[in-house]
């Protein structure tokens, strides 16, 4: 328990100390203002290039554009720059050794797992509710009489299947010798992840509907209760890679 | 009971044999220099004392506490100096050993005190500096200090001179007899001259086993030469006393470099009596008459060949 937060805090510094933190922030931070705002100005971009002649029908922006902008921006960016700021989170220490010194020191390889496991989610958690709040109060300011259905519970949903995410990870990067192994591995399960939603069967327990179906939870053109499935089965997943990450840690040659 | 025991200890990565049944017993208080060429297996058997490495079979005991593999208890009795010891570039010495301290579960008070003496102790006390831009001779240092931290039982130092320079290797040397009494200390090393100067125990690793092993001053005595040095005003009478008639026997060997004489007894009966009488009887008088002494480097040499 000594090593497990002695270690968390290590990280928490060394996010804050590398500027990992804040570029997550300061992303996610930009990705909040600008998701209404696109919405909100697109129209009037596409608009202002309309020449005489050509008439295109702009349908007036919603809150649910502004959302829409939010999900697809936290999944495909906010994603994409959450895994490679985090792809080297195991394999930076072990190649250079950094690692070796505090083990030595009686630091337990499980404490190290959870440790780091619990500093990402906590960087991911306030990454996405700073994104979060931003785009909702812009969103409210912007279209206040929009309606909005799900909301919480379909940005819970992003969240959890970050969670995921991450398990993946850190068992790709225990897994693997190299950020790029740990990248590759990573992807790779994502690409899986996403060719099983091809079947339609799938797509209940399938981890990635929570991240796919945010927009349909706004509009209720998808119930709650059908991911409920894909909910129970991706923290299981995560439970599982993280239990494998430290049974594989502990027995790792260094 | 010595403070580490290794017991038939066998590794091998692929074909390669590394320890082949190694054999070693580690008394407290000693510094045990542990010799052996490049590549001879003394990192592995290092790691494998740490528990980072899994032995193919043998046992190791720190402290009469038995290693396993992955996670082990022993470390809280070790403190580990690497070759080349890493640490994170951004934080500065006192918060690097802060982290080391709140992992071995020191009070808030013990850090500070302990920290405070051990950069004062290898003379880190007011670097402010961020780690990343240290020198290897800085970052050796601290790593000793954040060895020392916990007041090991043990201490163990993987080539801890090999990449310094000469002031280098003398201050870190100096560091870690300063440290002897307090600990004991394993260290490996291919420089002999660091070994003559700090060790008192010695063992040379070669194909996998101990090939010699004992205090340095055992072992300078079981090789010991019937051999003696003499040293004469001038050469003329170095020349003299290497052409004395008693001397022209095939069982003594003689060689003369200007006024300095090296006889070798390969007679048993032979001793350095038997030279004093000589000179005595004709009335010279060296300048020095000493035995030859083994050097480290000759017994080091003939072990491995």
């Amino acid at each position: 328990m000594n090593g497990y937060l002695a270690f968390l805090k290590k990280e928490i510094f060394e996010y804050t100390k590398t500027y990992k933190l804040m570029i997550m922030l300061v992303v996610f931070a930009i990705f909040g203002i600008t998701n209404p705002l696109m919405a909100k100005l697109m129209p009037e971009i596409l608009g202002s290039l309309m020449t005489d002649g050509i008439v295109i029908t702009i349908p007036e922006a919603t809150a649910c554009d502004a959302w829409t902008q939010f999900f697809k921006n936290a999944t495909q960016m906010g994603f994409i720059v959450m895994v490679i700021l985090s792809s080297s989170v195991l394999s930076s220490e072990l190649s250079k050794g950094t690692l070796i010194n505090l083990l030595t020191k009686g630091l337990s390889r499980t404490a190290v797992i959870l440790s780091k496991y619990t500093c990402m989610v906590l960087v991911w958690t306030a990454s996405i509710a700073l994104c979060f709040g931003l785009t909702y109060i812009y969103t409210v300011y912007l279209f206040p009489s929009d309606k909005i259905s799900n909301l919480l519970f379909s940005v819970f949903c992003l969240w959890l299947f970050g969670l995921f995410l991450l398990a993946v990870l850190l068992l790709s990067s225990v897994l693997s010798k190299s950020s790029y192994g740990c990248l590759l591995i990573t992807g790779a399960i994502v690409v899986a992840c996403m060719l099983v939603n091809t079947i339609p069967a799938a797509h209940r327990y399938n981890p990635i509907s929570l991240a796919a179906d945010n927009m349909g939870l706004l509009t209720s053109t998808i119930e709650a209760h059908s991911l409920y499935s894909a909910m129970l089965i991706s923290s299981l997943l995560s439970l599982l890679c993280m239990a494998l990450s430290v049974l594989i840690f502990r027995k790792k040659q260094l | 009971m010595g403070v580490l025991e290794i017991n038939r200890l066998y590794k091998r990565f692929g074909h390669h044999e590394v320890l082949n049944g190694l054999d070693m017993n580690v008394p407290e208080h000693s510094i045990f220099g542990f010799v052996g060429q490049n590549g001879a297996g003394k990192t592995t058997t290092m790691k494998i004392i740490l528990g980072l490495l899994k032995p193919d079979s043998g046992s190791v005991t720190v402290c009469g506490e038995k290693v396993t593999y992955g996670e082990t208890k022993t470390n809280h009795n070790i403190g580990f100096l690497p070759d080349v010891p890493e640490f994170y570039g951004y934080m500065n010495p006192v918060e690097y050993l802060k982290l080391c301290g709140e992992i071995t579960g020191l009070t808030k008070k013990q850090i500070k005190r302990k920290s405070d003496e051990l950069l004062e102790l290898v003379g880190l006390k007011n670097e402010k500096k961020k780690i990343g831009g240290f020198s290897r001779g800085m970052k050796q240092r601290l790593g000793i200090a954040q060895a020392l931290l916990n007041e090991p039982k043990l201490l163990i130092c993987d080539e801890p001179t090999s990449a310094l320079d000469p002031i280098g290797r003398k201050e870190i040397l100096d560091i870690l007899f300063a440290a002897k009494g307090k600990t004991t200390i394993l260290f490996s090393t291919h420089i002999l001259s660091d070994v003559e100067r700090v060790c008192d125990h010695i063992a040379v690793l070669h194909g996998g086993k101990l090939v010699l092993s004992g205090t340095l001053s055992e072992i300078k005595e079981r090789h010991r030469y019937n051999g003696f040095v003499l040293e004469f005003e001038n050469e003329k009478t170095a020349s003299f006393f290497e052409n004395i008639g008693e001397l022209k026997r095939p069982s003594i060997s003689m060689s003369r470099s200007e006024n300095t004489v090296t006889v070798l007894l390969s007679d048993r009966g032979m001793n350095g009596q038997f030279l004093i009488d000589l000179l005595s009887q004709k009335r010279i008088v060296p300048l020095k008459f000493a035995a030859l002494e083994p050097t480290l480097e000759n017994l080091f040499m003939e072990v491995v060949r």
